[in-house]
């Protein structure tokens, strides 16, 4: 009983409200500059799409490559920037920059090799995807499957 | 106890959604006035429900007293300007899923903390996480599947004074259950990153290098069998690294030493003399360019376990089994994960290896002080348009990897051994891969993947040999842009334990939000009548904005569960998991 009080509650209270802005970590990209995301990505109507991946995560790349396939006619028409955030700890993380290499991917890629951005936003599993506007978190994808990438297109035309 | 949490999270829920709730048009229209500064709450919350059930045809599933049992996380953070504070309220009720760490238990506050963070200085109280360079003196983390927590509580002091350079001060006891451990641990970094110094940028160079400290002082007074011990209450380690990359060159080296400690017997008792030093060397380089990468990791370590209490608590569970905090992952200071390929097949991660950091003495034929070996990752793109590029070009990986027992003359009794630093012992594991991806139009996608794997049972845990060879076959069938069907088969062939299995898993999405699995591993190829079952599994997943709802029924194999190169043994059971997560 306790437990199904405790979910409800759970649940109702993350109805009401969510989270609206980037929280300010600082994490670094392949050349090692920090790179604060809160400060860092605040061009003015610019639309930032943060994609959590790691090199072991075949739905992460799959996104990653379907978007890759619109990714020019999509920058072009539409104000936008996707930025691909590594989750890749001290296991994986040398695979990241051969992997970037042969995928050639035009994306900018940060490393949270402690997950530190990814536990700020309370990500639990990756695929998961952040659109920002104005320094705001305006929609949130939790996971990825075949053709939603369209669905991130229809979200980012409509910003 | 227990209980006064409830009406405490529950005003805490109610207080913070009545206050700071806001939704996106509301914001929108509030953009236009000038915005006060009342902070921000945020935070996330992750169920993890698991209902057992009996099954007739899984004659060694386990079913608990009660059933029903759940991991429950609600994490939740306010920050105003510069100082941040959040909690983590952890529920694991009736009791966690089963073969999670036994001090996880009731509900209780697990994560709590203040920060601050200015331009140059970071300080942070209560419970962080951190790590030191590869995490091979100190890695404090969380993985929630793998029942892992091991922030450190105390405090933390982080000064960047431009961001070339960055030096880190800590000290804290390690988290266990809702508890710490009786270890203190005292920890500096220093990382220097020095292309911009040397002008390296302009020739295409980057430079980084770093030194960390980590001391762990652990009094005597809990080891009452100690009489004059050969070694400190207080361990020191030492970790030295340097990263340089040169156009499409890089290289990476870090080593790592750890002063003379006590080692755990069988029985899991420290004694007065059998006491080592321990060390560890990775040596990793790399070259990729456009469709082209190379990636070789060779790493040694020798007697690198390194905890913050250093015999393990033991425990009995309700079917009367012995186990230890090590075997939950407990009161691990550093992180040592295995530097091999993961796969995504389920038949390919039946055998995972797991890094030997540890000396293990268990009998006289099985001794261990360590790891040594290496891996090679290769990845090919043929381009378009040539033969095996076809008309979406083709992706090949190959990768490589073999791990051995330490070379040397080890004695059982009194336990001690000498070991050389070149050279391999007895083989623990090894695999070799090749994985090829292929789009054939804008409908089909196809698959391939040949392993093979060496997996001694006899030196990892207890068994026999295994050798195993697994082939795979994947396509995915996208109907339009929303609705696709991807199908898999694998098959194994293995000699040892339990022999072949055969597996197939069929998924389809429906649009972007729902889809559904089916899976089954059949292991019909075991000796023995009972082992020759379907592990069946259905599930579905609904995803909506940032909410995300799993449910899985079917049977789950006993064996390792693993979360990238670390893992967690669970037992044989059958039952219903919903698993729902969201921030906020």
């Amino acid at each position: 009983m306790r437990l199904i009080i405790l979910a409800f509650l759970l649940l109702s209270s993350t109805l009401a409200f969510t989270q609206d802005e980037l929280p300010n970590v600082t994490i670094k990209d392949l050349k090692n500059k920090p790179i604060n995301v809160k400060t860092a990505f605040a061009e003015e109507d610019k639309v930032y799409v943060f994609s959590f991946w790691a090199t072991w995560c075949a739905p992460c790349l799959a996104e990653l490559e379907a978007i890759n396939e619109h990714y020019d006619e999509w920058s072009e028409e539409l104000n936008m920037e996707l930025i691909a955030i590594s989750t890749d700890d001290s296991r994986t993380r040398r695979r990241v920059r051969p992997l970037l290499n042969g995928k050639d991917w035009p994306y900018q890629v940060l490393l949270d090799s402690n997950q530190e951005l990814k536990r700020a936003l309370s990500i639990v599993n990756i695929p998961y995807s952040i659109v920002v506007k104005n320094k705001k978190i305006e929609h949130i994808f939790n996971g990825y499957t075949q053709g939603a990438e369209h669905e991130l297109y229809e979200v980012i035309k409509e910003l | 106890m227990r209980n006064y949490y409830y009406p405490f999270l529950s005003f805490f829920l109610l207080f913070n959604s009545l206050s700071f709730s806001q939704n996106p048009q509301q914001s929108q229209n509030d953009e236009l006035e000038e915005k006060k500064d009342y902070g921000r709450f945020y935070g996330g919350v992750e169920s993890n429900l698991q209902y057992y059930l009996e099954d007739s045809g899984l004659e060694s599933a386990i079913v608990p007293e009660n059933p029903l049992r759940s991991n429950n996380y609600l994490y939740a953070n306010y920050t105003y300007k510069n100082w941040t504070a959040g909690v983590q309220v952890e529920s694991y009720e009736k009791n966690a899923l089963l073969n999670y760490n036994p001090k996880f238990n009731g509900t209780d506050l697990g994560i709590f903390y203040v920060d601050y963070k200015g331009e140059k200085w970071n300080i942070t109280l209560g419970h962080f996480y951190e790590q030191f360079g590869n995490g091979m003196i100190l890695r404090a983390w969380e993985d929630r599947a793998l029942g892992i927590n091991s922030a450190l509580r105390g405090g933390r002091v982080r000064f960047t004074p431009n961001y070339n350079m960055e030096f880190t001060a800590l000290y804290g006891r390690q988290r266990s259950g809702f508890g710490v451990t009786s270890g203190d641990l005292f920890g500096f970094n220093a990382d220097f990153f020095l292309s911009e110094y040397l002008n390296l940028y302009e020739k295409n160079q980057d430079l980084s290098v770093g030194f960390s400290y980590l001391g762990r002082y652990e009094s005597f007074d809990n080891y009452s069998q100690l009489q004059s011990p050969d070694y400190n209450e207080l361990t020191n380690a030492f970790s030295l690294r340097a990263d340089y990359m040169w156009k499409s060159f890089y290289a990476n080296v870090e080593a790592n030493y750890k002063t003379k400690d006590g080692i755990i017997n069988v029985q899991n008792l420290l004694s007065d003399t059998f006491a080592e030093p321990g060390n560890a060397v990775t040596f990793n380089f790399g070259y990729s360019q456009s469709g082209l990468g190379v990636d070789v990791s060779l790493r040694r370590m020798q007697n690198m376990g390194f905890f913050s209490q250093r015999e393990p608590s033991t425990f009995t569970n309700f079917e009367g089994d012995q186990s230890t905090s090590f075997d939950y992952l407990d009161t691990f200071i550093n992180f040592t994960p295995a530097l091999t390929k993961q796969h995504h097949s389920l038949l390919a991660n039946i055998y995972v290896f797991q890094a030997q950091q540890n000396t293990s003495f268990e009998d006289t034929q099985i001794m261990r002080a360590g790891e040594t070996g290496g891996q090679i990752d290769f990845f090919y793109k043929f381009k378009k348009g040539t033969f095996f590029g076809g008309k979406h070009g083709t992706h090949v990986f190959l990768n490589y990897s073999n791990w051995f027992n330490l070379p040397g003359k080890y004695t059982f009794n009194p336990p001690s051994y000498d070991v050389d630093f070149f050279g391999r012992g007895n083989k623990y594991f090894s695999d070799y891969s090749i994985e090829i991806k292929k789009k054939l139009n804008n409908s089909w996608h196809l698959g391939f993947n040949y392993i093979n794997q060496y997996y001694d049972q006899r030196l990892l845990g207890g068994g026999d040999l295994v050798r195993a060879d697994i082939i795979t076959a994947e396509a995915t069938y996208n109907f339009n842009n929303k609705r696709s069907l991807r199908l898999e088969l694998e098959k194994m062939w293995a000699v040892g334990d339990r022999e072949d299995w055969f597996g197939g898993s069929i998924e389809y999405n429906f649009n972007e939000n729902l889809s559904i699995y089916f899976w089954d591993i059949w292991n019909y190829g075991s000796e023995k009548a009972e082992e020759r079952v379907h592990y069946v599994n259905v599930g579905g997943a609904y995803r909506i904005g940032a909410y995300r709802v799993a449910l899985n029924y079917g049977r789950q194999r006993g064996g390792l569960v693993c979360v990238g190169g670390v893992c967690r043994f669970v037992p044989e059971s059958s039952g219903l998991t919903i698993n729902f997560n969201t921030s906020f």
